[in-house]
């Protein structure tokens, strides 16, 4: 199902990607094919992108690629497969509990939480908040180290 | 948590445990006896306004769905009264060709009421409004599926009425015996609203009447749908064909061309093909048409949305008339409001092909707020634009030749120089 969804590879294509969807929140995911963990949270994108298209849309970014490089030290990815949410081209914060609020590290554990991230941030967009709270209890948020600078 | 609020307490053990027992029991007993009202179900019934069945009894009519149902209800049944009271106001003969078609249904009294031998227009059905019997299913009828008792006189005619109208009636019979039957002339009808009919066909064959009129804008025309059928069957028997284009307007102006054909012993005719092309002239006349070359009203809108936008006022009010109407109003103050709307402006004027889709260039970053940094996002895209700076002077240094030397110990480096 993840076939489905839209894969970016240049910089110019993420920001069209960014761009152009307006009043809908962007869920781009950088990862690589070939991981597993990146593998389960496709899967869970892919099922989940038809229902929740109608305040999301989704799309996969390469991170091997080197036209998004740039974005890949723009947004301090250093653990994938990370989520980074836009709205109206403006990126959206979520605390969850973890260290890093300015994207989702891992996959997630069931399509309904999935559904869930994506609702309360569109919530939190619409009413003007640009940082959200998670609306997952602690046990299901995967949780990383978060390391500085690779110390 | 557990049993606080649950009705079945256990019983105080301080206080004797009579009394909080029959305390409880007649609690149960009365929220028993509340729950069963609420869910005690009357037969199932059939509500003819909102055409469902239901169980709901008395209450129904109370309820924001039936309210609304029954509101569009009463407003169709009073625009179709519209025509009727016209004909209440202007009586007009009726040809026995319409009877069959003027039937008129009382929502009220479940009764069809037929023209079949009435001589003028809604005759029988003004009679039946006017009627006792009406009044009281009409009264029954609000009863049973609320309104207002106040519109009552909207879905009666009153005596008075009838008898103006039975007058005008007599007045009409009269004059019609004076002056002959069938006149094929356009028979001009007069006050307020205008009966014209036209008796367009003749044996004599094709025949196309032009009639001039002009409808102010405003007025929508009336016609009875029932008289515009296109009747493949028409007989061959010399009954003329009238149009009859009732409007309500003090000047009942509008362009009609009609065309009818038939020719006579044509056994395997076309039928009737009547076309009522209506022209409203007077917006015409302002702002020209195809014929007076004036550009078509599109090329305008967006005429006036480009001196707009070249006066860089992103009002989206001139734009969305001419797509899809605007769905529900979007919060405002949600996140990036101003951006997005701008950007659908642009999106737009992509699409129409007037701004060329400009390379997004190559710099632009989205607005985030990075990891380590501290600080607004501005400063945050700042730093990394530094550093997008910095990182190629720092991977020069590497490149530059490292020169490889033996080495050569202190000891020998100092006999070196002693020696040489």
């Amino acid at each position: 199902m993840a076939y489905l969804l839209n894969a970016l590879t240049k910089k110019r294509e993420v920001d069209a990607a960014i761009r152009d969807t307006i009043d809908k929140v962007l869920v781009l995911r950088f990862g690589r094919a070939s991981d597993a963990v990146c593998l389960q949270l496709d899967d869970i994108l892919g099922k989940s992108a038809r229902e929740v298209s109608k305040f999301a849309a989704v799309a996969l970014v390469d991170v091997d690629s080197e036209d998004a490089q740039v974005y890949v030290k723009y947004f301090d990815i250093t653990l994938i497969p990370s989520t980074v949410f836009f709205f109206n081209a403006h990126h959206m914060k979520m605390d969850s509990g973890t260290a890093d609020h300015t994207k989702w590290v891992g996959a997630f554990h069931r399509k309904q939480d999935f559904i869930d991230v994506v609702e309360a941030i569109y919530r939190g967009a619409m009413k003007g908040k640009l940082i959200v709270n998670c609306p997952l209890p602690p046990e299901r948020i995967p949780r990383y180290q978060l390391l500085y600078k690779d110390i | 948590m557990a049993g606080d609020s649950s009705p079945r307490r256990q019983p105080n053990p301080n206080s004797g445990p009579a009394v909080p027992i029959d305390n409880s029991k007649k609690r149960t007993a009365a929220a028993a006896a509340a729950t069963t009202a609420t869910k005690r179900k009357s037969e199932f019934e059939f509500c003819k306004v909102c055409k469902l069945n239901h169980d709901q009894g008395q209450r129904h009519k109370y309820l924001p769905n039936h309210k609304r149902s029954l509101s569009g209800y009463l407003d169709r049944f009073r625009s179709k009264l519209g025509d009727v009271r016209f004909f209440l106001d202007n009586p007009s003969l009726l040809r026995p060709e319409h009877v069959s078609r003027n039937r008129f249904w009382c929502v009220f009294c479940d009764v069809d009421v037929e023209e079949l031998d009435s001589s003028f227009a809604c005759g029988n059905a003004i009679n039946h409004l006017a009627g006792a019997d009406h009044l009281k299913n009409l009264k029954h009828f609000i009863w049973k599926y609320g309104g207002a008792m106040d519109c009552l006189n909207d879905f009666r005619i009153l005596d008075d009425d009838v008898a103006k109208w039975e007058k005008k009636c007599e007045t009409l019979k009269k004059e019609a015996a004076l002056s002959g039957e069938g006149s094929h002339g356009p028979t001009c009808g007069l006050s307020n609203g205008m009966s014209i009919r036209y008796p367009i066909l003749d044996l004599t064959g094709f025949q196309t009447l032009v009639v001039h009129l002009t409808l102010p804008p405003f007025h929508r025309l009336r016609c009875y749908p029932r008289d515009l059928v296109v009747q493949q069957g028409m007989e061959v028997c010399g009954a003329p064909v009238s149009i009859e284009i009732v409007t309500r307007t003090l000047f009942p102006m509008v362009s009609l061309v009609m065309v009818g054909g038939m020719k006579k012993g044509d056994s395997s005719y076309q039928g009737l093909q009547l076309l009522t092309g209506i022209s409203s002239s007077s917006r015409g006349d302002v702002q020209g048409n195809v014929h007076s070359g004036a550009p078509p009203p599109w090329l305008d809108v967006s005429e006036r949305s480009q001196t707009d936008k070249q006066r860089q006022q992103p009002s989206v009010s001139l734009i969305s008339p001419s797509n899809k109407p605007r769905k529900s109003k979007l919060n405002p103050k949600r996140v990036g409001a101003a951006w997005a709307e701008r950007r659908k402006i642009e999106m737009e004027m992509e699409r129409r092909g007037e701004i060329i889709k400009s390379c997004n260039d190559v710099e632009w970053l989205p607005n985030f707020g990075r990891v380590w940094q501290a600080g607004s996002r501005k400063e945050s895209r700042k730093e990394f634009e530094m550093e997008k700076r910095k990182l190629p002077s720092v991977e020069t240094q590497p490149e530059m030749p490292i020169d490889v030397q033996p080495y050569i110990s202190k000891r020998m480096r100092c006999k070196q120089m002693r020696f040489g």
